[in-house]
């Protein structure tokens, strides 16, 4: 029987990496955000720019806060 | 003319003598433990007393008669008593000779038969090959009893040694004619209080030898009482409940709570620290300070800790084949004292968990308790599955109670399959592989990431909903 090992799809040892890197960016892009959402006026601001932003901070910082998890030993 | 009065009751009533012996004799032989002509050529029983299990050694030649039919099992005997503490019983056929010499596993199962007399319970082994009319075959058995050793006095103080009881017969019990047998009973030292003597007896240091005797009848039972000292440590598991928690992520984490106990002879008066430590061999030669786990190769986030919080004095030990984690409870054990305690470590999850040829996946670990020389009463292993897994099914070598629960961890919405399997009165002969079957698609996986996402997306379409509204009661 050729039964195959399975293991993570990201190795182990990237995961305290992965979540400093992908962590920092979602911060950088939810500083965007927050600049862009402070420095615009309310009749100059695009919505798609906004949501844009939001979603790709989002994927960002919810990956970078499964790897937190992961890498501090709460295996989901 | 019809037949004298006298003949007639007497014709019906040697008619009916001979149904009923018909009867009696169909009913003798369809007695099962008469099946083929089997009769044990020569017996060996080594018991070996040395530990807090006894472990029992069987040899047996076994030949089938010359005019009997092929027989395809051969019935082991157990008493009541035996049956209940009996752990495991194991079975194989010695072939070849000398250094060519295998051994043959044969399925061992309990008999439901009722034929045995003084409700003496019967194991059948089941032979691989039938064994013909006039053939001769030996077989090798293996079973382990615990809790079977009665400590006498049953409390002793801290400088005393344990003394135990330990009962059997001297000629071996079973449903068969036995030819010619021994028995043997090894002691851990050469304090042996007293023995009974069935002629002929005889000991040489730490054994004592029981017979040869010949041409013991089936089902005899000779009752013997052995009387010695055992300051092994007699460490009871009464309770450990062991979770398997598998993430695809990569990691197969294992938390074990046990509930141990010193199973010997009670601890009586005060327990003196300072004599203990000062005068360790002849204080408390029964306690036990320490404990030895074997885990695999590769543990790592290794804990000890009780209710209290970590225990600091555990050591571990690993090399590519097996890690050893050395534990000590925070006071030694003395008999009838408890402690409870907890122990987790991290596993990779490729050494575990793997993929068979039908899609499926299947958790490979290690059956029983990780502590060496225990019996553990009641086990019970919960595999907690991913999140999104289907049709579990678990593989047992032996027979186990099991069910499936759901269980919520970190991140879930269904909850996890979990699948428990328990069992009772388990040594260290059952840690053995099993498996677990389950269905997986791996898409399941995202789940969690795509939770933590939606969780800060909405955060910022509250933001920018919050920023987009106009809140002020004054017209700007």
């Amino acid at each position: 029987m050729a039964a195959k090992a399975i293991s993570s799809p990201v190795p182990v040892d990237w995961y305290p990496t992965l979540a400093v890197v992908m962590v920092a960016v979602g911060l950088m892009f939810t500083a965007s955000f927050f600049i862009y959402e402070a420095t615009s006026s309310r009749r100059s601001r695009s919505l798609a720019k906004e949501i844009t932003t939001a979603a790709i901070a989002s994927v960002f910082l919810g990956f970078g806060s499964l790897f937190v998890l992961l890498a501090s030993g709460v295996y989901v | 003319m019809a037949p004298s009065p006298s003949s007639l009751p007497t014709a019906i009533s040697s008619l009916l003598l001979l149904l009923l012996l018909a009867a009696a004799v169909s009913v003798y032989s369809s007695s099962p433990v008469l099946e083929g002509g089997i009769r044990v050529v020569s017996a060996e029983k080594r018991i070996d007393l040395t530990g807090s299990i006894v472990k029992v050694f069987l040899t047996l030649k076994v030949e089938n008669a010359a005019a009997a039919p092929e027989a395809s099992q051969v019935l082991l005997a157990f008493t009541p008593t035996e049956f209940e503490r009996l752990a495991i019983v194991k079975a194989a056929r010695a072939e070849g000779r000398r250094k060519k010499k295998m051994y043959i596993p044969h399925a061992v199962k309990a008999s439901d038969l009722a034929a045995a007399p003084n409700g003496h319970r019967l194991y059948s082994v089941l032979l691989s090959s039938a064994l013909k009319s006039a053939e001769v075959t030996t077989l090798e058995v293996f079973y382990v009893l615990t809790h079977s050793l009665e400590p006498f006095p049953a409390e002793i103080t801290q400088s005393d040694p344990q003394l135990v009881y330990y009962r059997d017969s001297a000629v071996l019990l079973s449903p068969y004619h036995v030819l010619e047998q021994t028995t043997y009973l090894k002691m851990p030292s050469n304090r042996v209080e007293s023995f009974t003597r069935v002629d002929p007896t005889s000991r040489t240091g730490t054994e004592v030898k029981y017979g040869t005797y010949y041409d013991q009848l089936p089902n005899s039972y000779v009752p013997i009482l052995v009387h010695y000292e055992n300051n092994y440590p007699f460490a009871v598991v009464e309770e450990l409940v062991r979770k398997v928690e598998i993430s695809h992520w990569g990691n197969v984490q294992i938390t074990e709570q046990y509930k141990l106990r010193h199973g010997g002879a009670r601890h009586k008066g005060v327990f003196s620290r300072l004599e203990y430590q000062s005068r360790p061999s002849i204080s408390g030669l029964s306690s036990f300070k320490n404990l030895l786990a074997r885990l695999p190769p590769r543990v790592h986030s290794v804990y000890y800790r009780d209710e209290i919080g970590n225990i600091s004095s555990s050591h571990l030990r690993s090399d590519s084949h097996k890690s050893e984690l050395e534990i000590e409870p925070r006071y030694p054990l003395f008999g009838g004292w408890h402690c409870t305690f907890t122990i987790g470590y991290g596993l990779p999850l490729q050494d575990f968990v793997l993929e068979s040829d039908d899609g499926r996946r299947y958790t490979n670990l290690t059956f029983g308790c990780p502590l060496l020389d225990t019996v553990v009463d009641d086990l019970t292993i919960k595999v907690v599955l991913p999140e999104g897994s289907k049709n579990p099914q678990a593989v047992v070598p032996f027979v186990v109670e099991q069910h499936v629960e759901t269980s919520y961890s970190y991140l879930d919405v269904v909850g996890r399959t979990t699948v428990v399997l328990k069992k009772k009165n388990v040594v260290g002969e059952h840690n053995v592989p099993f498996q677990v079957y389950y269905e997986f698609k791996p898409i399941f996986m995202l789940a969690e990431p795509l939770m933590l996402i939606s969780a800060v997306f909405l955060f910022f379409v509250a933001c920018i909903a919050y920023l987009h509204m106009d809140l002020s009661i004054r017209k700007s």
